[in-house]
């Protein structure tokens, strides 16, 4: 009734030539246009096959109108000093509208055929209706500016759909790419001020953060996490796992025979039904077997031990620290070379796995002087190969600035061990050869609370034959 | 007299309209070849001829000028590698030539000894080629292996009580149980295991490495080869330098073979009268007459020769340092043995080996020829084994204790395995075994493989593979990929094709085997 009213006034209105039928036309489409979303609901559910069929290009058809809002903003910049191109805007714009409403259609049939829903999802949608809106509106001031009437709104209401363009668009890059499409490579510093999102802080050291959490994040939660909840199923947190998709729980704790989430991955590749979707990495044996453990002990988010699942200790292999670029020092670096005749070379082509001291082509004459100018670029080194050289104690003053120091050879030096306490900020540290020294057992003492140092050499040494009882000499094995 | 057809005589030049051919044929000819056909055809010879000219320089660049792996990147190489971190910087291959037999050594079937001198069914052999030698026999009766096998290490991985040292290390050790090859004769299957290749004039995995990775020690050459002493009782086939050649890649990548005998490099010291300083003198002006040799004509060759001089001249002092092994402690006796002190043997080329990975020698190959066990496994098969089984055994515990371990890769392979069934007669006393592509055991130790494991099944008979097969292939690119390499991506154009050490057939890299 209320509707039949203001349909009524609308007409009304039209009648007394308040409003002109373009603005009707205008409004009526866009109520349309938000009403869509409410008519369609997006419920999750997989619709006709023919719906999703075409609703696949909608990532195709959707550049052309932008694209060609693009066109439009560039005609009507640079109709100011040639005019002539002013009337190509008109027709641009038109075309814009069209091919947008067009597109519009088949991104709804898209989401409605596929099921997709999440919250990147809808503010993709919502972004292209507003879009479209703006669009109508554009259409219907044009005239107007055109003719002079009015004056700064048309600009405005371009540049506004610009901008509303540019945030629909990433939402839409975000659900095809993911959501760290464009943070994952970017540069430390700016890195730093997107952080990532958090997991079940909760549950921190069970086997579920450590072991099943990963496998899920790494292999399901593109379409079955926050920004695509594709089947309403969502495997990116602990509760949201359990509860399941629309048709009910998808882990049954102490059953993995009727966890569908299992027998999903389990079946053959070419089955419709198999997860991963969409050609994407499927699980490998290991990870399922682990699964299955997991279920089997019940599922639990809090257990931090499941006979049947090895875990990488904890304290084992913390995740190497990344080294900043030295890109920019390549120069220097050469020329340090040049001149001290050891050689950094790269880990690897990643700027980020470091540097490689090598000193083996002048070992004989490589003492603790020449070490000292590589404080330059300590924190870029993460393997010093100072084995066979001339350096003495005093080495370990220069080597506690590397920071980054990962291994350290000083096999076959006349180091004592004396100093070998500076070595104790060296938290990165793996590796240590000190193979045909002098050292003692007394003298590896302040070593014994470094975390991560796990390889000490000690062959050939006063203090091989205390330590071999510990077995120290020995390569440890994951 | 009747004109010859193809008689060269200038007064009755040979036209194909005299050729004793069919008569439609010559119509055809005689219709086509018009004057304005020939200006035609010639006409376009002549753009074709100069489009190449303009623009052939482009796409034959890559020839002689290196590679063209990647854009070049401001970390790594100049070719961009390693591609990752590499879990290990070095590699020493230790190659059985001749095809060791797998079931007498490693692959334990216990179900052989019920089987002796029964035929083996035909389904295990399916419709396979065999080679000349036993194709001919009407039998295959099996030969069950002649020693016993026992458990050892932490693992409790089966080994032959031919190999007691190696049993000692089986908790270091990744064994591979079905190494699989393309080839059954010896030198394809050698080439393959080399260089990826059947064919020769591919470079070979040393090659690769010396030219991808470069060298760590610039007195040293990136790539040694270590040929081990021959024993007159062994059936040794012989290895050629083509195994350590560099194929299309500059020659200054092949391996340096150093001698057997107690001379290393032949000619190694300067000559009576002439000193260090004279000698650079020289060896400046022969490079000065090389590099305007290379600017004339342009040979990539002629580099190598620049840089094969000075490699020879660093040498000079670096090698006597690198074989001089007086000042090895009591300790590195008592685990090679004494053995190991007279050069040639399998045992002393370990202890150079390992004395090279401590100067960054990059890759070091040592060759042990004899294990072509064609007949009379039982006398020769002990004699290998004794020969080699301490030498390698002393390598991996050598490097485990220096620390050396961590980022060097030990591989020990032969080209193929070798079959259940015995060629010739079988006896209690004696067998014989031909060559077998299907399955063969190998091992690697070290950086970036997963120890104590023992990856892939074979059947009964140790003849097919059941699970987990890892053909050469897979095997190369996965020592690559221990080395910080992409083997997919690491390629070097020539001939029209980005040339890669795994072929143009897909390789994969065996995820299993890796820590």
């Amino acid at each position: 009734m209320i509707a039949a009213e203001k349909l009524w006034a609308a007409l009304k209105l039209l009648r007394t030539r308040d409003v002109s039928p373009p603005w009707l036309w205008t409004s009526g489409l866009s109520v349309l246009l938000v009403a869509l979303p409410f008519a369609v609901r997006l419920d999750g559910q997989q619709h006709a096959d023919w719906l999703q069929f075409l609703g696949r290009f909608h990532p195709l058809l959707v550049h052309l109108p932008i694209g060609l809002l693009v066109l439009l903003s560039i005609l009507e910049v640079a109709a100011n000093s040639r005019p002539n191109l002013r009337d190509a805007a008109g027709f641009v714009l038109y075309l814009t509208l069209v091919t947008g409403a067009i597109s519009l259609i088949f991104g709804i049939l898209l989401a409605y055929g596929g099921g997709v829903v999440g919250s990147t999802v809808m503010r993709h949608m919502w972004g292209g209706i507003a879009l479209l809106i703006e669009l109508l509106v554009c259409a219907t001031v044009r005239p107007a500016w055109i003719s002079g009437r009015i004056e700064r709104a048309y600009p405005t209401l371009l540049a506004v759909t610009l901008l509303t363009l540019a945030w629909t668009a990433h939402q839409g890059g975000s659900l095809t790419h993911g959501n760290d499409y464009l943070t994952d490579y970017m540069p430390g510093p700016l890195k730093r001020l997107f952080p990532s999102s958090a997991s079940d802080a909760a549950y921190a050291g069970s086997v579920y953060v450590r072991r099943i959490h990963p496998i899920l994040d790494a292999k399901c939660a593109a379409c079955h996490g926050a920004s695509k909840e594709r089947a309403g199923l969502r495997l990116d947190f602990y509760e949201l796992l359990m509860k399941g998709s629309k048709d009910g729980a998808v882990i049954a704790p102490g059953n993995p025979d009727h966890s569908l989430l299992l027998q999903r991955v389990t079946l053959s590749p070419s089955d419709h039904h198999f997860m991963p979707a969409e050609g994407r990495t499927p699980l490998s044996p290991d990870e399922i077997a682990d699964i299955r453990t997991w279920i089997l002990a019940g599922a639990s988010p809090t257990a931090t031990s499941v006979p049947g699942i090895t875990l990488i200790a904890e304290n084992a292999e913390l995740p190497i620290q990344p080294v900043a670029d030295y890109s920019s020092l390549m120069t220097e670096i050469r020329a340090m070379q040049s001149s001290q005749g050891a050689k950094l070379v790269a880990v690897s082509a990643k700027p980020s796995d470091g540097l490689i001291l090598q000193t083996v082509d002048i070992a004989f004459k490589f003492d603790d002087a020449q070490l000292a100018p590589f404080r330059r670029f300590a924190p870029f080194i993460v393997e010093a190969e100072l084995g066979r050289t001339a350096v003495s104690d005093d080495c370990f003053d220069t080597l506690s600035k590397f920071t980054n120091l990962r291994a350290l050879h000083l096999e076959g030096t006349a180091v004592t061990g004396r100093s070998l306490s500076k070595l104790s900020s060296l938290s990165q540290l793996r590796y240590l050869n000190l193979s045909g020294t002098k050292v003692t057992s007394e003298a590896l003492g302040p070593l014994k609370g470094m975390p991560n140092l796990h390889h000490i050499y000690l062959f050939d040494t006063p203090a091989e034959s205390s330590s071999q009882a510990t077995d120290s000499t020995l390569r440890s094995t994951q | 007299m009747k004109q010859h057809p193809l008689c060269t005589d200038c007064e009755n030049p040979v036209t194909p309209l005299g050729l004793p051919i069919p008569r439609g044929m010559k119509q055809q000819w005689a219709a086509n070849e018009t004057r304005r056909r020939f200006l035609g055809r010639s006409g376009k010879v002549l753009g074709w001829a100069a489009l190449a000219g303009l623009f052939g320089e482009l796409c034959v660049r890559s020839y002689g000028e290196g590679s063209d792996i990647g854009s070049p990147s401001p970390a790594g190489n100049a070719l961009g590698l390693p591609h990752f971190a590499p879990k290990a910087k070095r590699a020493i291959y230790l190659f059985m030539s001749g095809g060791p037999p797998q079931m007498d050594l490693f692959d334990y079937k216990p179900s052989l000894a019920a089987q002796f001198n029964k035929d083996m069914p035909d389904s295990i052999r399916g419709n396979q080629q065999l080679t000349g030698m036993t194709a001919g026999q009407a039998h295959f009766p099996v030969a069950p292996p002649h020693w016993p096998f026992g458990q050892h290490g932490k693992t409790g991985t089966w080994v032959s009580s031919l190999l007691p040292y190696t049993a000692r290390m089986v908790d270091e050790l990744t064994i591979i149980k079905t190494t699989n090859t393309d080839a059954i004769n010896h030198e394809p299957a050698i080439m393959l295991m080399n260089t990826g290749n059947m064919n020769a004039g591919k470079p070979c995995l040393g090659a690769w490495l010396a030219y991808g990775l470069g060298s760590m020690n610039d007195n040293l050459p990136t790539f040694i080869v270590l040929q081990t002493k021959t024993n007159p009782k062994e059936n040794n086939q012989p290895v050629s330098s083509r195994l350590w050649g560099s194929g299309f890649l500059s020659s200054e990548y092949a391996g340096v073979g150093l001698r057997s005998g107690s001379d290393p490099v032949l000619y190694l010291a300067d000559p009576a009268g002439v000193d260090r300083a004279v000698r650079r003198e020289m060896l400046d002006t022969v490079e000065q007459i090389n590099r305007q040799m290379l600017a004339e004509i342009g040979d990539p060759e002629t580099n190598a020769r620049i840089a094969q001089y000075e490699m020879a001249f660093r040498m000079q002092s670096s090698v006597p340092e690198l074989t001089d092994l007086t000042k090895e402690p009591q300790s590195t006796w008592d685990l090679y043995g004494p053995e190991a002190k007279e050069p040639g043997t399998f045992a002393h080329n370990c202890l150079l080996a390992r004395r090279m990975a401590e100067r960054g020698v990059r890759f070091t190959q040592i060759y042990k020829r004899g294990w072509d066990v064609h007949g009379d496994v039982v006398g020769t098969l002990p004699i290998l084994c004794q020969e080699t089984d301490r030498g390698a055994y002393a390598l991996v515990t050598d490097l485990k204790r220096r620390g050396l371990l961590d980022d060097t890769l030990v591989i020990w392979a032969g080209e193929f395995g070798r079959t259940v069934y015995s060629q010739g007669g079988l006896s209690q006393e004696n067998y014989g075994r031909d060559h077998h592509p299907r399955c063969f055991t190998t091992w690697m130790a070290g950086g970036g493989v997963r120890p104590g494991i023992t990856y892939g099944e074979t059947d009964d008979y140790s003849y097919n593979v059941v699970k987990d097969p890892v053909h050469v292939r897979d095997f190369n690119a996965t020592i690559l990929h221990c080395l910080g390499i992409d083997h997919s991506k690491f390629t070097y154009k020539f001939q029209g094709l980005d040339q890669k050490l795994t072929s143009p057939v897909p390789a994969h890299v065996v995820q299993g085997l890796l820590a």
